[in-house]
């Protein structure tokens, strides 16, 4: 099958066939969504962000496969101009992207500016943040305060590159990879205390310890890996060594394959202050449109503050508790869904050390202070 | 389908399906007194959606009410 | 129904009018200067707010029309809804109209908010900021030395709008205060 030949229904089917999904991390049916912009004239956003934390397999795509890329790009908006190419402004991504002469749609560095409403506001010269869904916007629709949104669809970079290759080497060869309900070969990111950290191509269903030691291995003494940044799970090292890298095992941790980040921690660090630190961060990067985000994650920053510095930690993991619960469905975006499960999956994994904490100690502290 | 639409006739028992707009929304909190059933507000005074569906008369009522104009209804049908 | 009948029926609706106004824009100005954390109050404040608005519609509508038929003024139909129309004090009675024509877009969007666009509906909205000054100095400025109520009655009524205004312009709350701050970060 020869790319450039193929009819937009060959196209669908192959898709679909194929099964691919969304590489953003949302994993949506990517056949539904090319038929639905194809179907409304959509124009297209290609989702070059490397948004999450840990995240570089777009730049990854953009950097060794532009050529493919922009083909897939062709087929799901066969107009050139409806295309654009979003990344963060002022990154290696984004210059390279220029320098190929393409339409770069130039993102501010913030968590949510690249969620896939925030980049479409952006293409309508609103800010980047993420708008109220209602109908889907591949049918065109309106934002909250009723300013006109044209049709428009956001595809990761990865997926679109994918289309191609299925529009090329077909169906079969895409589903030859992977699991049944996870198909296709998958780029992931692999980073932190590994010798040889950087974008792999794999598949779901790979052992974890496979993808571990084609970086290098862990580094002696990590001990948390976390799944997909912000808006994923923790991962203990003892479990992390025996199961495969798909959705069906890293649901037992209440997590999911996502967008294909792997962070493995320092083992230097206390992991009860870098999630403080991680959860202050996330507070000050909400949109600020909805109660729920903008109160409720300096709230469970707080909470986990004072669960960290043993200030009254019953109450506040009560609280803690309680407030993760309330976080997900209440925000225009899964922003705050995120952060509830990387919560929920840190408070969980490290309920033993958030103990030492409370009774004033610290593994981490006594065993430098020891070393010292 | 159109975020609210009109009945000609309204039947006893008619009922709705409750949506927020979470960025229109500034907490005012009259929905969760309109509609204590499906309604409750969170410490800082805005809405948990414990129940999507509605009597259709109070359902009404709040999306007229909200000051923000946060509640979209959807009638079935 | 005699001149003078319809003469006083004018000034006594005109003055109810005002008052009523007043109040429709002070339930608006508290709703939307603050939020109540007893939502049962904010229901009734903003139940009050739109209910009151269509009561003083009817007064209005009375003033204007009464005004319209006496014939002691020269005040025709067409300055019901174009302003500086009138024979009589043209300037005063014109932001009479004008007040009115704001008031019934005002009603109007609020009507059919749900069909429009937000935006547009908040833009109109914000004319009441407007409308109601029109008609407070449509008010002083017609009232007869003769009549000193009306136009303390008047004055008053702009007194203790102005207070709610001014209270409005500085008063704030936390979710206004959160957005307003994360609109100062770089978005686009």
């Amino acid at each position: 099958m020869n790319r450039t030949d193929v009819a937009p229904s060959g196209l669908l089917a192959a898709l679909s066939e194929a099964g691919l999904t969304g590489r953003g991390g949302a994993a949506f049916a990517t056949a539904r969504k090319v038929e639905a912009a194809h179907r409304h004239g959509a124009q297209l956003i290609v989702n070059a962000c490397d948004g999450e934390i840990g995240a570089a397999k777009d730049g990854w795509v953009i950097e060794h496969h532009l050529v493919e890329l922009v083909a897939g790009a062709r087929l799901v908006a066969p107009d050139a101009r409806r295309i654009r190419y979003a990344a963060k402004r002022d990154s290696a991504t984004a210059q390279r992207l220029r320098a190929a002469g393409l339409p770069v749609l130039e993102v501010p560095d913030r968590y949510v500016s690249s969620e896939e409403t925030a980049l479409i506001s952006l293409a309508h010269n609103g800010l980047a943040r993420p708008l109220t869904k209602g109908e889907p916007f591949v049918q065109g629709g309106r934002d909250s305060h009723g300013r006109r949104i044209e049709p428009s669809v956001v595809l990761n970079a990865e997926t679109v590159w994918r289309v191609a290759q299925i529009a090329d080497r077909g169906p079969r060869w895409f589903r030859a990879h992977g699991t049944p309900a996870e198909p296709g070969p998958r780029l992931v990111a692999i980073s932190g205390a590994v010798p040889r950290p950087g974008v792999l191509e794999t598949e779901a269903g790979m052992p974890l310890r496979t993808l571990l030691a084609a970086a290098g291995g862990l580094a002696d003494g990590a001990e948390v890996i976390g799944v997909s940044g912000l808006s994923g799970v923790l991962l203990p090292r003892a479990a992390a060594t025996g199961m495969r890298w798909d959705s069906g095992d890293l649901g037992r941790f209440g997590g999911s394959i996502g967008p294909g980040i792997l962070h493995v921690w320092d083992p230097a660090r206390c992991p009860v202050e870098h999630v403080d630190d991680l959860l202050q961060y996330a507070a000050g990067q909400s949109a600020g449109q909805c109660g729920p985000c903008m109160f409720g994650l300096p709230a469970i920053a707080a909470d986990w503050h004072a669960l960290s510095t043993a200030q009254d930690s019953r109450a506040a993991d009560a609280r803690l508790e309680r407030r993760i619960d309330l976080l997900p469905g209440r925000g225009a975006c899964r922003f705050p869904d995120g952060i509830a499960r990387f919560a929920a999956s840190a408070r969980s994994l490290l309920a033993d050390h958030l103990a030492d904490h409370a009774a004033g100690r610290c593994p981490h502290r006594d065993r430098s202070n020891h070393a010292a | 389908m159109p975020p609210e639409t009109t009945l000609p006739l309204e039947t006893v028992g008619a009922t709705a399906t409750i949506a927020i707009d979470r960025v229109l929304c500034t907490g005012h909190g009259i929905c969760a007194h309109v509609l204590p059933d499906q309604v409750s507000l969170d410490e800082w005074g805005y809405p948990i959606l414990d129940d999507t569906t509605a009597e259709l008369a109070a359902a009404r009522a709040a999306a007229r009410l909200c000051p923000a104009r946060a509640i979209r209804l959807r009638t079935p049908g | 129904m005699s001149n003078e009948l319809l003469w006083y029926l004018s000034r006594a609706t005109g003055i109810a009018s005002i008052v009523l106004l007043t109040a429709v824009v002070v339930l608006g100005v508290v709703t939307a200067g603050r939020r109540d954390p007893r939502a049962e109050r904010a229901t009734v404040v903003m139940a009050l707010h739109r209910w009151l608005s269509l009561g003083m519609l009817s007064f209005l509508l009375v003033h204007i029309g009464t005004a319209i038929l006496e014939t002691y003024v020269a005040i025709d139909v067409i300055s019901l809804l174009v302003p500086f129309t009138s024979d009589y004090a043209t300037v005063w009675v014109g932001l009479g109209t004008l007040a009115f024509d704001i008031l019934l877009a005002i009603i109007a969007t609020s009507m059919l908010r749900h069909r429009l666009p937000e935006r547009l509906w908040r833009l109109v909205h914000w004319g009441a900021y407007a409308m109601w000054p029109l008609g407070l100095i449509h008010g002083i400025m017609l009232a007869t030395s003769d009549q000193p109520l009306l136009a303390a009655t008047t004055i008053a009524s702009g007194g203790v709008g102005a207070a709610a205004i001014a209270w409005r312009v500085t008063s704030s709350y936390a979710d206004r205060d959160r957005r307003r701050a994360v609109l100062t970060e770089q978005w686009s």
